[in-house]
């Protein structure tokens, strides 16, 4: 029942909790990684784990939309699925059917930061996999019939989470109002008109620019040693030459002077309100003060805004609040599904009510306990899975500078005060710092047959 | 969400689940087992399941009330659902707020939903916080209240989610399937309910509702995780074991049988830009006696990235984000579905190549490669799905209500390995609809209806908008 009632915001706290891991009492020794660079700048992070005979390996770039251009916006992404399209030794269609032949998956990622592969196999397809890998970096090749069909497959996804998805939608223009001049004011799909006119030569500048080994960091956890991997990657990704990491992205978005609102008007059953407001990027030490004030505000049925919009005043079906991880200032997101009938402003005023509460006196000591709490359950609920491991290091890693930062975060959280929470609220979620997106259902009746 | 846009859709995801789902096993090295675990049954005639597995801190509930959905009287579609829902939402200690205010400070979790073979409810909370939160299972199991005002709340929120899902094709397209390839057998109607359905649920029906059907003797209880066996027992046994035993009518559910010919059903969006279709038919029963076979032949057919399905419809043609099949394989036989989406313009290629690819599978069954590859996959891909506690009690459970021994994990590779070409040929040739089919399409009519008519010769329209999903409203209504 409760998926169904909501499953893109659902989709929301998700991505929002993968990334407020913590724990109060965790020892990194209880999860041991043992690390090594590669002479080609790659960095290699192993943590065995032989609960079940699988291995989980992630492959994070340190690329994505924010390193795109206007004319080119959803190249990483597109880029990625490239990646599974033919390389020298494995063709196109070889990698997926040489994987799952050999008891292996695979899937991909693309952020406005990064690209990440990930694979999981039983561990006797780990040298199958290291020569994909290794493969695809060193000798991807571009066939322009897969070129061709791929795109279409790009254009239907987009269709799939934008053009027919509400909140895709909604999101989509929240963040193309909130950045006018950093990258991050495109999609990481990409606009439809560019999707359609990528070249070739779009994308072996995109393979040039962004796959260096000394661009990316590997990280793999399970049936395995760190010796294995260390002598696999000597073997199969030490040779790859490395070469420059892309330009630095230099663009700053200006500070947002005056609050901004736009409006979608579409066919729909409900409307849709989301809020967006600036914060910086992830490595900034307010990192965990905002996310004990995430937790207050949205986490679980006890929070204030749940408290507030769903059961009180029952003006909204759900409410949760996202922020995606940034190596650039970023936003956090709220979202609230108004109920049947309900204007959104009415969710809007409420929210702002909210916030002006955190702003004028602090949370209790209730609540902080509480916040701390449920850091500690995120983290081991990210360590219960050889794949949550793979993911949550790495994320650690790129975007926090150190996976030891995953294993000191109880010390940070346990750090953060009534007064910090306090002080964030009033410096970040302010009528001048945010944009306000709202989805409002038109007539859509048609004449029938 | 477009922040993290992933290769692979969803949709093969949901298949590949759909596949795994019958069987689990955590494994010891090589081959696939399940951790030893123990029954034992209460004074009350609750049945329990314990399972240790360390690792972690946490412990993982797991109850299956033996009546699900399917237990909703016709006109109630959603009782089931709701009266879940309502568990945590005032007990006779705690109101809704303070139930949440108790979970949430120990970081816990709990949820309640039904399907249409059962009710599962679930909780999750550290070690250390246990004697808390078995209570705080034990008192919504056992002591809900209904309290009139959350109950109306929970009613329109229900209703409401109900629009919000049609504001997406995904979520609803396997409901209108089901309904039209069910009409209004139980496996027909909306587990959540409808619009109409929501609104004919009094208060006395939930109330009546848990009290035929929730009680020790028509429950099981899994739980893994990190605990102390003997100290688990004595707390289950002061918390669960106060839980009056009363009898339960067990319902039977109607076996339907497979629609026969061709019937088509138009569901217009007026703003798609893509159309969202499902095929299929009659499916099995969770216990068929050919359930590896099948899921070892859906895996070529449709049930991972490079099935046939997908290599046509994404990789070859381009039609495309995902294509997939799966067998929801339910107490009696559930739905088989062949399900993608494409945009308007290639709706007729993209259906007509998915039913050249389920002729193609008739005509020429699967080759040894194709069966080599399949085994190793799903023998691959299977210790991830018993991996977390939470996995493992739900699995074990599971495996209780549907009357499985934990062969049904221990056995998996041996009986994937025995499926030779002749037996899925003979699978095939059973359970994959040839000619009787069944379509669901949602998309924008005035552009699709003039090609798609070609598919059957019986064809039904509504609009998204039109409360309910199918059959309409008019029917079922008393």
């Amino acid at each position: 029942m409760k998926a169904f009632r909501s499953r893109n915001l659902a989709l929301l706290v998700l991505c929002a909790a993968s990334l407020i891991a913590s724990a109060a009492h965790a020892q990194s020794n209880d999860f041991p990684v043992s690390t090594r660079t590669l002479k080609n700048g790659m960095k290699v992070l192993v943590q065995p784990d032989h609960s079940i005979p699988n291995v989980a390996l992630y492959i994070f770039y340190r690329i994505g939309s924010r390193n795109e251009r206007p004319g080119t916006t959803g190249l990483s992404h597109f880029f990625e699925h490239m990646m599974f399209n033919g390389a020298k030794k494995y063709g196109p269609g070889e990698l997926d059917k040489a994987e799952e032949a050999n008891g292996a998956s695979n899937n991909a990622y693309t952020t406005r930061d990064v690209t990440v592969y990930q694979d999981w196999f039983p561990h006797s397809a780990i040298n199958l996999i290291f020569d994909i890998e290794a493969d695809r970096i060193r000798d991807l090749t571009f066939d322009p019939k897969k070129i061709a069909s791929e795109r279409e497959v790009v254009a239907s996804e987009r269709r799939l989470s934008v053009d027919n998805n509400n909140p895709g939608l909604l999101d989509e223009q929240l963040w193309a109002t909130a950045f006018i001049a950093h990258p991050y004011q495109w999609p990481v799909v990409g606009w439809m008109s560019d999707i359609q006119h990528w070249t070739m030569d779009d994308l072996k500048h995109h393979f040039e620019m962004g796959y260096s080994p000394s661009n990316a960091t590997m990280v793999v956890v399970g049936d395995v040693s760190p010796d294995e991997i260390f002598q696999l990657c000597e073997k199969f990704i030490e040779p790859i030459p490395s070469h420059a990491p892309p330009p630095p992205v230099t663009t700053l978005e200006p500070e947002q002077l005056g609050e901004r609102k736009l409006v979608v008007r579409k066919p729909a059953q409900l409307p849709l309100l989301m809020i967006g407001y600036h914060v910086p990027q992830t490595n900034n030490p307010d990192f965990y003060a905002l996310n004990v004030l995430r937790t207050v505000l949205f986490q679980g049925e006890s929070s204030r805004m749940y408290q507030r919009l769903v059961d009180k005043d029952q003006i909204a079906l759900d409410v949760s609040a996202d922020s995606e991880p940034g190596f650039d200032p970023t936003l956090v997101i709220i979202t609230a599904q108004p109920r049947q009938g309900i204007d959104p402003q009415l969710c809007e005023k409420a929210i702002y009510e909210e916030l002006d509460k955190l702003k004028s006196s602090s949370i209790t000591d209730q609540e902080l306990e509480k916040a701390k709490n449920n850091r500690l359950v995120e983290f081991y609920k990210q360590m219960q899975t050889i794949n949550g491991r793979a993911n949550t290091i790495g994320t650690y890693e790129v975007f926090l500078g150190d996976y030891h930062k995953l294993f000191d975060a109880a010390k940070n959280y346990a750090a953060v005060t009534k007064d910090d929470v306090q002080r964030v609220a009033k410096q970040y979620f302010g009528a001048n710092n945010r944009t306000v997106a709202t989805l409002l259902p038109e007539q859509e009746e048609k004449a029938k047959p | 969400m477009s922040h993290r846009i992933v290769r692979k859709t969803e949709l093969l995801l949901l298949a590949l689940l759909a596949v795994l789902v019958g069987a689990c096993p955590l494994a010891s090295a090589q081959s696939i087992h399940l951790p030893p675990h123990e029954k034992i049954v209460l004074k009350n005639g609750l049945t329990v399941l314990l399972l240790q597995k360390r690792g972690v801190p946490l412990v993982d509930l797991s109850a299956v009330v033996k009546t699900g959905a399917a237990a909703d009287p016709a006109g109630q579609d959603g009782l089931a659902s709701v009266t879940a829902a309502l568990l945590r939402k005032g007990t006779k200690t705690r109101t809704a707020q303070q139930f949440a205010a108790d979970l949430d400070f120990i970081g816990a979790e709990f949820d309640a939903d039904a399907t249409s073979d059962f009710t599962a409810i679930r909780a999750n909370f550290l070690t250390k916080d246990l004697s808390k939160g078995l209570e705080l299972f034990a008192d919504a199991l056992l002591h809900p209240t209904f309290p009139q005002g959350e109950t109306d709340k929970i009613l329109a929120q229900s209703l409401d989610g109900v629009k919000a899902a049609k504001d997406e094709p995904q979520a609803v397209l396997g409901l209108y399937f089901n309904g039209y390839l069910f009409g209004s057998a139980p496996y027909g109607r909306p587990s959540d309910g409808d619009e109409l359905s929501l609104k004919r649920i009094p208060r006395d029906a939930i109330v009546k509702f848990y009290e035929a059907h929730y009680a020790p003797g028509n429950t099981i209880l899994a739980v893994a995780g990190e605990f102390d066996s003997a100290a688990m027992k004595k707390q289950l046994d002061e918390t669960l074991g106060s839980w009056p035993a009363r009898a339960v009518t067990p319902v039977s559910i109607p076996v339907t049988p497979p629609a026969k010919g061709k019937r088509l059903l138009l569901i217009d969006k007026p703003d798609a830009t893509q159309t969202y279709f499902a095929i299929g038919n009659l499916g099995t029963a969770v216990d068929d006696p050919d359930r590896v076979a099948i899921r070892v032949v859906n895996t070529v057919f449709g049930g991972r990235f490079t099935s046939e399905l997908n290599e046509a419809l994404r990789v070859e043609s381009g039609y495309t984000y995902g294509a997939g099949s799966f067998f929801d394989s339910r107490k009696v036989p559930g739905p088989f579905e062949i399900a993608s989406f494409t945009k308007n313009e290639t709706t007729l290629p993209a259906i007509d190549l998915a039913l050249q690819v389920l002729d193609n599978l008739h005509k020429n069954g699967l080759t040894p490669e194709q069966l080599a590859s399949a085994k190793s996959y799903l023998k691959g891909q299977y210790p991830p799905s018993i991996e977390t506690s939470a996995q493992l009690a739900r699995r074990i459970a599971l495996n209780e209500f549907y009357g499985f021994t934990d062969d049904e994990v221990n056995q998996l590779e041996a009986r994937i390995d025995a499926v030779t070409p002749e037996i899925a040929r003979r699978v095939i040739e059973k359970h994959f609809p040839a000619d009787n089919l069944v379509f669901v399409l949602i998309g924008k009519a005035s552009e699709i209806r003039p090609v798609v008519k070609k598919y059957a010769s019986q064809m039904d329209e509504r609009s998204i908008n039109d409360p309910g999903f199918w059959p309409p409203p008019a029917s079922t209504t008393k």
